[in-house]
């Protein structure tokens, strides 16, 4: 009995964990994890800290070793070669069945230099037989030696040439890639160099122009026996500042030319070559990537979402563990940032990963944030590759650091104590202060694609939970087996290889190797298109990837559930273009060019339709610019979530002087004055209306224009905000001008001291003339206190409130719109507002009554506008929100919170953002953030680590928290409330509505095809540094649920610029598309 | 036998303790090393925590106010300071009826401030209960009575404390630098942090009717003309410096920049890392030669106090009035115009430190230190000045205190980070104030 008790019991214990395991593990290993001990790949990057070379002394000191792969014998098995810092380099022969033998003595390959970095394997003769290059740090701290050249001899041996070939730089290297960039049938090179001084000032960004040998990039042009610096001619900088981290090749814009993806560390820019196609390069960096990686490491360029155009991911360290957040440095301050870009010219940096999806070539929109992959701590190098054979890409980053050197803790309060003791004692400081940093081993990350530009992380489960410092990568097929295996080259430990487990049962692989003309035998440079259900899938040969590596020269495809795909091209590194059809899957295919290949015709391959818009330089005598006044929120609110101050200026489009021409009225920012342009004959003419000049000091943040007092005469009401002036002060108050006899005369109007958002009329009275809602933003100088809407009744041009419609305090309100939502023929109200739901306002008979909806969803909502976009007839209504592509996150169960209270009592209240992660919501900001406007915290958390990883309970009082109201944000997506007879609920736009804050729509028939489509606007700058800049909407055009055109096939691009209106403009029988920016000139579009 | 000489000792101990609530007595000899040592520990808390040198001088001069306003309840040689500049505080009176030391009440009392106003509680903790523990072992009863009285000057002093504009400057708009100007204020590198403490002339100072009582001249009027005198002092800090690359490291020059640094957070990148090397600041070093002069002079406790207090007030009042200054001039540092018209790889001597140029805080807070120090010790008192020591640096000697500050003043020069009219000027400031102190608090040679 007691017997059968025991085993009673253990079989209950054994259920038991059992159910725990298939839990944790809902999706199985993809990978299995290879020791040395069985496959014999005996190499560790041993790193020895000396007095003269640790991480004091040679800022790169852990970026640790590189893999190239290549098949050096010609056995068809792709072999390992392996770079040592400190430790020798190896070469492992691949002996079948993942075993490996270590020939590096009998090859000759070890290297004789101090210090290897990067590494490449390439067929640098076209003898057929493949050469290493190896990269190494020569010159600092006493270390030796040059960049090698070992050309394989094809006996198992190599001899170094590097001399004879003209590479053999004493550079600080980082890596190297081969391609051919002037398309003459040779492989090129491309050394990518670093920096090693201390960022103590920075220097303009102009410093670049400036050559340096050592730390500067060069491109050397194959001249068949030896190579030749074109870098000067080609355009490619190679300055002083140069912190070269990453290398990506690809033709991004696929004109046949192979362009460059440089990172670059630090304050430095990333560059972006493109290539002319005449050998040289067009550095555009700024014109096509609204922002990019700060410390940017390693990266690789992939087409991502299988649009024919290869995107780029780069890597950089922004850890997703709140400990590991809130301890360490991450982006600038808001001065910084700013003197950065405007003092000295560099670009827009954030420190996260960036997904760079690539627009037909145009420009780059970064979906880090939204697709998944922005957060994965200090990590280096980057491989796509389909590794479940699913048809869609998914990622491998290698991630680790031995010495975390961006602790706060160890910065400001570790290092110094250690400092000052050695110091007293009169000892040299160095070993101690480096082993009192905190490790910044994190695990590797493998993220599986699912569509849609989503990746789900799998790490601890496709691969396991390690804690080894891996920086470069590689994959190959090292078994052979169809799938991709991935090897990493770690420091203090093993290199590893993860086996592919995949095609154990799935086959639905395509590998394919070329067989190119020398000396590019091996076809580098190559693409492959397949094309499968109507879906297309590009991959390009190159073999540089990832962070100081080269991966196998394979081209490999995985499709979703088939054993067939319809036809493949391939486009040789001549351009010449092969058809292959009705491929089966599971195989390893060899090619080589057959027969007389035609060229291939790039727009053909990815046609274009017709544009809808062509922008036009300007409009005659339109001259005006929005300049948005110097002025920081943050400076005098610091703990405000975004700015209030930079949401203007108004724009009305309308016929002023009753000429029947559209005239234009431009708000303006504080103390500049409103615009007005009469349109003339052709164009514009700018007016002179006295009664607006002395009203400069307001910020004009919404007009309309309309015949209020019934005179057959415009007349133009103006709302004040700019989210600076608070209090009673006079520039707050709202404005209207009467025009009587061509003259405008300002009149009396309802003074009340809101921050105004919108004005919108409708004659809700039914009375016959038109009245107003007034919609008032944030308090000025007390975010998060709520202000007074206003409904205003007219008579003949007098204005009052209407004390009987008293909306009070709504929300902060940022949009509304008078619409019958019920179609009961009276007009109805709807506001939106930031942290509120939209509030729908039912008109009884010239009352207005507040109507709960379905879609009661409290957002950021930033604009409103009535479309049915189900088309069945009743109105629908689309609202802009901030949008997905953000470090915030909320939704209905787990809203955004804003904590509203005197935090300090010291009669000055304060807003504390938090948000839920991992079940407890923490703030959002970090200690210094938070101590700036609460100095009393200090004392509760005297360093970072007793403040990282507190929830908000644990930082704020229980009475205080109760005490504070509490703002909420139940959706960041932008999106539609559904009229379902008369039932409105929320549905979200799709991912790419959803980069950006909208904040304009525009509904017209811009295709004159009968049918209204939504032109949606957006962008917002007014964020701290750590979430970014939101300057990655391009314009969108809406059609319906589930129909919309990307900027890039409309002919418009609002990247880089914060829409604020889009306005239709009639001129001379054109239609033109009027883009108003804050802090910028507006744009014009003609309608195609 | 042995019962009676029981009783004879209860009975002796007992009119003892008597005869001592008369006159109160110490318990356990608390001496001035005793002050000298809570001191250092609270300047060693306020370098670890990182205070600005305006706000480290506000926690010298409540801590030592505090002490000395006990002191002054019990010697009657002494005036309470507070009283006389008419300050809103009540100084709780010192119960002679119960067993009171109050050199003990001074140090609880000196502590109490210390820890309110730093950010390392735990720090003075650990080191007060040691002292409490001992304390307490003597005698139980003088420990209780004397950290009662302690604790309610401690008490009355923090709401005093409360009110001197501290907590609202906290959260008052930060410096705004958005200006095309290029005589203004500019961050510096490498760490190119905001203005530090832009309403510090807000705070509520001691002896001066308003933050700007001592204003100085105005610096020579900005201008990169050559032959303007701006552009002259502009060239003399970059010209000392290239004369001090010439000499080498061993040169005076950098000997004195060195030792008047007094930077409380030098940023420091070596490879890829960042530290920082911390240091006292101005008021710290001031503080550290009050106690060299005390120490040399062998001052008893009360006059150590006294020496202390009188001391930490000018200083205290000399970064409202520099501060007060600054902010108003608003002048943009040599470093950032000599990278940016005359050399951009130029680096001073010393880091800049985050706030605008005119005129020199360590000039200011030197004259007025020097000058009650001279009331209080005399002329041509001679020191060896060993503060710097437990940061690296060596001692110098001075012949006086004036003589000290002078070289303080340059110092910054040689630094390269003031130009010379912030550092005449500003001596002449210091001087001003700290004449003004002494005469306001009635300073008594000792």
């Amino acid at each position: 009995m007691k017997r059968l008790c025991y085993i009673l019991i253990f079989a209950v214990l054994a259920a038991c964990s059992k159910n725990e395991k298939v839990q944790e593990n809902a999706t199985p290993p993809l990978f299995k994890e290879l020791d040395a001990e069985i496959t014999n790949l005996d190499f560790t990057n041993t790193l020895t800290a000396t007095d003269s070379l640790n991480i004091l002394d040679y800022l790169y000191y852990y970026n640790g070793g590189g893999i190239a792969i290549g098949d050096i014998n010609n056995d068809s098995l792709p072999d390992i070669f392996l770079t040592g810092n400190q430790v020798s380099n190896k070469l492992f022969l691949n002996k079948g069945n993942l075993q490996f033998e270590d020939i590096t003595e009998t090859a000759g390959v070890a290297g004789n230099s101090d210090w290897n970095t990067g590494t490449a394997i390439v067929d640098i003769n076209g003898d057929g037989l493949l050469d290493i290059y190896v990269c190494a740090v020569v010159g600092i701290n006493g270390l030796k030696g040059k960049n090698e050249l070992f050309i394989n001899n094809g006996d198992g041996t190599f001899t170094e040439k590097a001399a004879e070939y003209g590479l053999d730089f004493k550079n600080y290297s980082t890596n190297v890639a081969f391609f051919d960039y002037d398309n003459d049938g040779d492989l090129d090179m491309y050394l990518l160099n670093h920096a090693v001084h201390t960022v103590n000032t920075y220097g303009p960004a102009e410093i670049r122009e400036k050559r340096n040998e050592k730390s500067g990039d060069k491109l050397l042009r194959n001249d068949g026996d030896h190579f030749t610096d074109v870098s000067e001619e080609a355009g490619i900088y190679g300055g002083p500042n140069g912190y070269g981290l990453g290398i990506a090749t690809a033709d991004f814009n696929n004109d046949g030319f192979t362009d460059i993806y440089i990172s670059n560390d630090f304050h430095e820019d990333d560059f972006y070559y493109l290539n002319n196609g005449d050998g040289t390069f067009t550095e555009s960096l700024k014109s096509k990537f609204g922002h990019t990686s700060r410390f940017s490491m390693g990266s690789d360029a992939a087409d991502v979402n299988n649009d024919g155009f290869l995107d780029i991911l780069t890597l950089d360290m922004l850890p997703d563990d709140e400990k590991v957040i809130k301890a360490s440095m991450g982006d600038d301050s808001p001065d910084i940032h700013k003197m950065k870009s405007e003092r000295l010219h560099y670009h827009e940096q954030f420190s996260r990963n960036m997904l760079q999806i690539n627009q037909d070539g145009e420009y780059f929109q970064d979906l880090g944030l939204i697709s998944g992959l922005a957060a994965t701590d200090w990590s280096w190098s980057a491989l796509f590759a389909d590794y479940d054979l699913d048809g869609i890409q998914d990622v491998f980053i290698s991630t680790g650091i031995p010495k975390r050197p961006n602790d706060y803790d160890y910065i400001k309060y570790v290092s110094n104590n250690q400092i000052q003791k050695e110091l007293s004692k009169g000892n040299k400081i160095d070993k101690k202060a480096i082993e009192m940093m905190p490790s910044g081993a994190v695990e590797n990350r493998i993220f599986k694609g699912t569509g849609n530009l989503n990746f789900k992380d799998l790490s601890g489960s496709w691969i396991s939970k390690d804690s080894i410092m891996s920086t470069g990568s590689a994959y190959a097929d090292l078994d052979n087996d169809g799938d991709l295996d991935i090897i990493t080259n770690n420091i203090n430990a093993p290199a590893r290889i993860y086996e592919n487990l995949i095609t154990e049962n799935n086959k639905n692989f395509l590998k394919i190797k070329l067989n190119y003309k020398k000396p590019n035998i091996h076809g580098i440079g190559s693409k492959a298109i397949a094309y499968q259900n109507g879906q297309q899938q590009i991959k390009q040969l190159f073999t540089t990837r990832g962070f100081q590596s080269a991966s196998e020269a394979v081209l490999h495809f995985g499709f979703p559930e088939t054993t067939k795909i319809d036809s493949l091209l391939i486009i040789w590194p001549d351009n010449s273009v092969q058809k292959l059809s009705n491929l089966n899957l599971g195989q390893t295919i060899y090619l080589e060019p057959e027969g007389a290949l035609k060229k291939v015709n790039y727009a053909e391959l990815f046609p274009k339709n017709k544009l809808w818009f062509t922008k036009i330089d300007s409009l005659p005598g339109l001259d005006y610019e929005h300049k948005e006044n110097r002025y920081q929120d943050f400076d005098r609110q610091k703990l405000i979530p975004y700015q209030i101050s930079d949401r203007g200026p108004a724009v009305v489009v309308k016929d002023i002087n009753g000429d029947g021409k559209e005239d234009i009225f431009f708000g303006s920012a504080k103390f500049d004055k409103s615009a007005v342009y009469f349109q003339t004959k052709n164009g514009f003419e700018k007016q002179t209306i006295t009664a607006l000049e002395s009203d400069a000091p307001s910020e004009d943040i919404s007009a309309i224009i309309e015949d209020f007092d019934h005179n057959g005469e415009n007349d133009l009401l103006v709302v004040s905000g700019g989210g600076e002036y608070y209090g009673e002060n006079k520039a707050l108050l709202d404005r209207l001008y009467l025009q009587q006899d061509k003259n405008f005369s300002k009149v009396k109007f309802p003074e009340y001291f809101e921050n105004g958002s919108v004005v919108k009329a409708a004659d809700y009275d039914n009375d016959g003339d038109l009245d107003l809602f007034i919609g008032s933003a944030a308090v000025s100088n007390d975010f998060g206190n709520i202000p007074k809407s206003f409904l205003l009744k007219n008579n003949q041009g007098n204005f009052s409130i209407d004390n009987e419609n008293n909306l009070g305090k709504i929300g902060m309100v940022t949009d509304a719109i008078w619409t019958d939502f019920n179609s009961d023929g009276q007009i109805d109200l709807i506001v939106v507002g930031e942290w509120m739901a939209p509030q729908f306002y039912e008109n009884q008979n010239g009352k207005l009554i507040a109507y709960k909806i379905e879609g009661d969803v409290k957002g950021l909502w930033q604009s409103i506008a009535e479309f049915d976009i189900d088309g069945d007839g009743d109105k629908d209504y689309l609202l802009g929100n901030w949008g997905l592509n953000t470090k915030l996150k909320a939704n209905k169960e787990n809203p955004l919170k804003m904590y509203y209270l005197d935090f300090d009592n010291n009669g000055r209240t304060e807003t504390i953002l938090a948000q839920k992660k991992n079940g407890n919501y923490y703030p959002v900001n970090g200690l210094d953030m938070l101590v700036g406007q609460l100095s009393y915290l200090r004392k509760k958390f005297p360093d970072y680590k007793s403040f990282a990883g507190k929830t908000i309970k644990e930082i704020f009082d229980k009475e205080q928290l109760a005490k504070a109201k509490v703002l909420e944000v139940e959706t960041l997506a932008s999106g539609y409330l559904l009229n379902d007879n008369g039932n409105f609920s929320f549905k979200a736009f799709k991912t790419p509505l959803q980069i950006a804050p909208i904040t304009s729509f525009l509904e017209y028939d811009f295709n004159k095809d009968g049918k209204t489509e939504v032109l949606l606007g957006g962008n917002y700058f007014g964020t701290i540094p750590y979430h970014g800049k939101f300057d990655q909407l391009a314009g969108i055009m809406l059609q319906s649920v589930d129909t919309f055109i990307e900027a890039k096939d409309l002919g418009i691009n609002f990247t880089q610029k914060a829409v604020i209106n889009l306005n239709i403009l009639h001129l001379e029988n054109k239609e033109y598309l009027l883009v108003t920016y804050n802090n910028r000139k507006p744009e014009v579009y003609k309608l195609n | 036998m042995k019962r009676v000489l029981l009783l004879l000792l209860s009975i002796s101990i007992f009119t003892g303790c008597a005869d001592e609530k008369s006159t109160p007595k110490e318990t356990v000899a608390i001496s001035a090393a005793n002050y000298h040592d809570v001191l250092d520990k609270i300047t060693n808390v306020m370098v670890h925590d990182i205070f600005s040198p305006p706000v480290a001088s506000r926690i010298y001069s409540y801590a030592n106010l505090a002490a000395y306003e006990i002191v002054a309840q019990h010697n009657p040689e002494l005036e309470s300071l507070t009283k006389t500049i008419g300050a809103d505080i009540t100084i709780p009176a010192l119960d002679t009826t119960k067993a009171i030391d109050y050199k003990m009440a001074a140090l609880i009392a000196q502590l109490e401030i210390g820890k309110t106003l730093i950010f390392s509680e735990v720090e003075i903790t650990d080191y007060s209960d040691s002292l409490f523990v001992n304390w307490k072992e003597n005698d139980e009863d003088v420990f209780i009575n004397s950290k009662e009285y302690g604790m309610q000057v401690a008490d009355a002093f923090k709401q005093w404390i409360d009110k001197d504009n501290y907590k609202q400057t906290r959260t008052m708009p930060k410096f705004s630098v958005y200006t095309e100007n290029v005589s203004r204020w500019q961050p510096t590198p490498p760490a190119y942090m905001d203005g530090i403490e832009p309403h510090w002339m807000k705070i509520r100072p001691f002896t001066l009717d308003s933050s700007s009582q001592f204003k100085p001249e105005r610096h020579p009027e900005f201008s990169m003309e050559k032959d303007s005198q701006f552009y002259k002092e502009l060239m003399e800090v970059y010209e000392v410096r290239n004369q001090m690359e010439e000499t080498g490291n061993k040169s005076e020059e950098m000997a004195i920049a060195k030792f008047w640094d007094c930077n409380p957070y030098v940023s420091t990148q070596r490879g890829h890392l960042m530290f920082a090397t911390k240091k006292i600041t101005p008021g710290g070093h001031w503080i550290g030669i009050t106690k060299v002069a005390s120490q040399k002079a062998n001052l008893d406790f009360d006059k150590t106090v006294y020496a202390y207090t009188t001391t930490s007030m000018a200083i205290a009042d000399a970064f409202i009035s520099c501060w007060d200054e600054k902010y108003r001039s608003n002048l943009v540092r040599p470093e950032t115009l000599i990278n940016k018209f005359i050399n951009d790889q130029w680096k001073p001597v010393l880091q800049t430190p985050p706030f605008p140029e005119y005129t020199s805080g360590h000039s200011v807070v030197s004259g007025a230190s020097a000058e009650v120090l001279t009331k209080l010790f005399g002329d041509q008192f001679q020191f060896l000045d060993d503060t710097e020591v437990p940061y690296g640096l060596p001692e110098r000697e001075y012949t006086s205190f004036r003589d000290a500050a002078k070289e303080a003043a340059l110092s910054r020069l040689y630094g390269g980070i003031h130009y010379r009219a912030a550092i005449e000027n500003g001596l002449d400031q210091g001087i001003s104030l700290g004449k003004h102190v002494v005469t306001t608090l009635n300073v008594k040679t000792l």
